[in-house]
């Protein structure tokens, strides 16, 4: 049994069986602190301030939260949890995926090319219009009708564009940033630059980082715009904010700042970015479409055809040089530029991105 | 079953249910948020006016740490550790919000200077004769103040847990509510006895 004979006003105020007493009473409580009080009259005073404290501080600091509330708020908050417990239940799907993802390939091969050549008529016309740096004659990418579409920037980033989404880049980067404009969704793999920031332009958000990978989602008809983070740390601002503070050399622009497995959300009517933890697994994979290769002791021209099936890119290397390179290689979910890294490594190689080509340079093999 | 276990020390119930909940138990996820959600609300309430913010917060709070559940340490102080983790979201998500559109409420942190109690006294000078005169005497502690008396004495939490949440040194937070306690008592007790002695002196 305590003894509450010695206890200070405050040592009372804390103690759980007096606290539930002053705020929530029984009959039990009620009978022994009464009686308490009434074989030590001495401490009535005490009694009587601890109790005004525990009573004040609680009315002071009380809250709108009722039960009902509460319970709800519980119940989602489980139903979540649950929800991402097993969260890659989606691989399951993936051999039908793959199948549609063969003929998918198949003709993004052939739209690759047709882009490329549409596309180069087109910018010759508008530098003639505007006359800008040559350097950065800019390009367009849209993917109208596959489930992705990759696109190889000049400075080695991987872009992987989702259906019904554009991209504009310049064919070379330069200047202080790595500008390019997006309209839809797309997953970037971007390489590290620090003197020289890669900024993606969307309806009304800004993102920048200096190389990271992450998606965005930014359809023109949605009511909101998404950023998620695979890795890095990637900086995203309200477009109007981060133009207004650019007009100004030293303003600070206020922005969120994300690590990895985060997002934002910016939605669009009330000018707001809020921030959660990144909701749905797939945003953070470059495509959801399974891209298992499986290379034993293959010659690497064959390993690179493979490849540019697979992601529907052009490679530029010297067949007859590589012909004698051999690899042992699996890849499950790496993403294009490990897979590029991996076999380059293998061989001593080294590989470029040049005019959305991927250009190997290397020895060749004894 | 939930009878069962609530009926356990409310510590040793905590340990067992975070354990259970780094392992991956929804249901062990469903009864911390029952038995923090409300002190957790109430606290978060000290920085927003806003319910729903308050309530996006928390829900965040636990499923962030759902998410990252197996790479949590063990604690024993389950409560101070939900609370000092929504407090960093809290005050983070203040000061970015800020920048977007005001803030709708000040909040604990803003002042880190504790000017004595008797500055802001001297100009309500007729405080000791009112009624509810301790929460007055509260209102006008510096927001630190307010803070430490707020963990103490509504969530209950022991001087360790507060140092922790506050990120403060044991002792300091020892010193800091040592301090307000005796400020408070120089102006809240000797009232307490002047009214006895009135009565007192009405009484006879």
């Amino acid at each position: 049994m305590i003894n509450y004979r010695t206890h200070s006003v405050e040592e009372l105020a804390t103690d759980e069986m007096f606290r539930r007493w002053v705020i929530d009473p029984t009959p039990e409580l009620n009978c022994f602190w009464s009686q308490w009080i009434h074989e030590n009259p001495d401490r009535s005073q005490t009694v009587s301030l601890a109790k005004e404290l525990v009573i004040s501080v609680r009315d002071m600091y009380r809250d709108e939260l009722t039960s009902e509330m509460m319970r709800q708020d519980i119940n989602e908050i489980v139903r979540l949890a649950s929800e991402r417990r097993n969260t890659s239940g989606w691989r399951i799907y993936l051999p039908a995926i793959w199948r549609v993802a063969a003929a998918f390939v198949l003709i993004s091969g052939l739209s690759v090319a047709y882009y490329n050549a549409r596309l180069l008529p087109k910018t010759v016309q508008t530098a003639h219009k505007i006359p800008v740096i040559p350097a950065l004659q800019m390009r367009v990418s849209s993917n109208n009708d596959k489930d992705v579409m990759t696109v190889l920037l000049s400075d080695n980033t991987v872009v992987t564009l989702s259906k019904g989404s554009s991209i504009t880049y310049p064919a070379e980067f330069s200047g202080s940033e790595r500008r390019v404009s997006l309209r839809g969704e797309a997953f970037f793999d971007v390489s590290r630059n620090e003197q020289q920031p890669f900024v993606v332009y969307t309806g009304e958000t800004v993102t920048r980082v200096l190389g990271t990978s992450f998606r965005i989602k930014a359809f023109d008809q949605d009511k909101t715009e998404l950023i998620a983070v695979k890795t890095g740390k990637v900086s995203v601002f309200a477009k109007k904010e981060y133009e207004k503070a650019n007009a100004k050399p030293d303003a600070k622009i206020p922005g969120v700042i994300l690590t990895p497995n985060q997002q934002v959300v910016y939605i669009r009517k009330e000018s707001r970015l809020e921030r959660g933890a990144v909701s749905q697994p797939a945003m953070l994979v470059e495509s959801i479409a399974a891209r298992e290769q499986l290379f034993d002791d293959k010659p690497i021209p064959e390993v690179l055809v493979s490849l540019q099936k697979l992601y529907g890119i052009d490679i530029r290397y010297d067949k007859e040089l590589l012909s004698k390179c051999r690899i042992n290689a699996q890849f499950d979910d790496e993403n294009l530029k490990q897979r590029m890294n991996a076999i380059c490594q293998a061989i001593g190689a080294s590989y470029d991105m040049v005019d959305g080509q991927l250009v190997i340079t290397a020895r060749g093999c004894n | 079953m939930r009878k069962e276990e609530i009926s356990y020390d409310p510590i040793e119930l905590d340990v067992r249910l975070w354990k259970r909940f780094k392992a991956g138990d929804p249901d062990a996820m469903g009864l911390l948020a029952q038995i923090h959600y409300r002190a957790l609300y109430n606290y978060a309430a000290r920085f927003s006016c806003d319910p729903d913010f308050i309530r996006d917060a928390i829900q965040e709070l636990y499923l962030d740490l759902w998410e990252r559940r197996t790479f949590l340490s063990e604690t024993a102080f389950v409560k101070s550790y939900l609370l000092k983790a929504l407090r960093h979201r809290l005050i983070k998500e203040a000061l970015r919000l800020k920048k977007f559109h005001e803030p709708e409420s000040a909040f604990f942190d803003e002042d880190n200077t504790d000017p004595s109690i008797e500055v802001n006294i001297i100009e309500n000078e007729n405080l000791r004769h009112q009624q509810g005169r301790l929460k007055q005497i509260i209102s006008l502690l510096s927001k630190r103040q307010q803070e430490i008396i707020y963990l103490r004495f509504y969530q209950n939490l022991a001087n360790d847990e507060i140092a922790n949440i506050m990120g403060l040194g044991k002792q300091s937070v020892a010193n800091l509510l040592y301090r307000t306690l005796k400020e408070i008592k120089q102006i809240w007790v000797p009232a307490e006895f002047f009214w006895l002695l009135i009565i007192s002196f009405v009484a006879s």
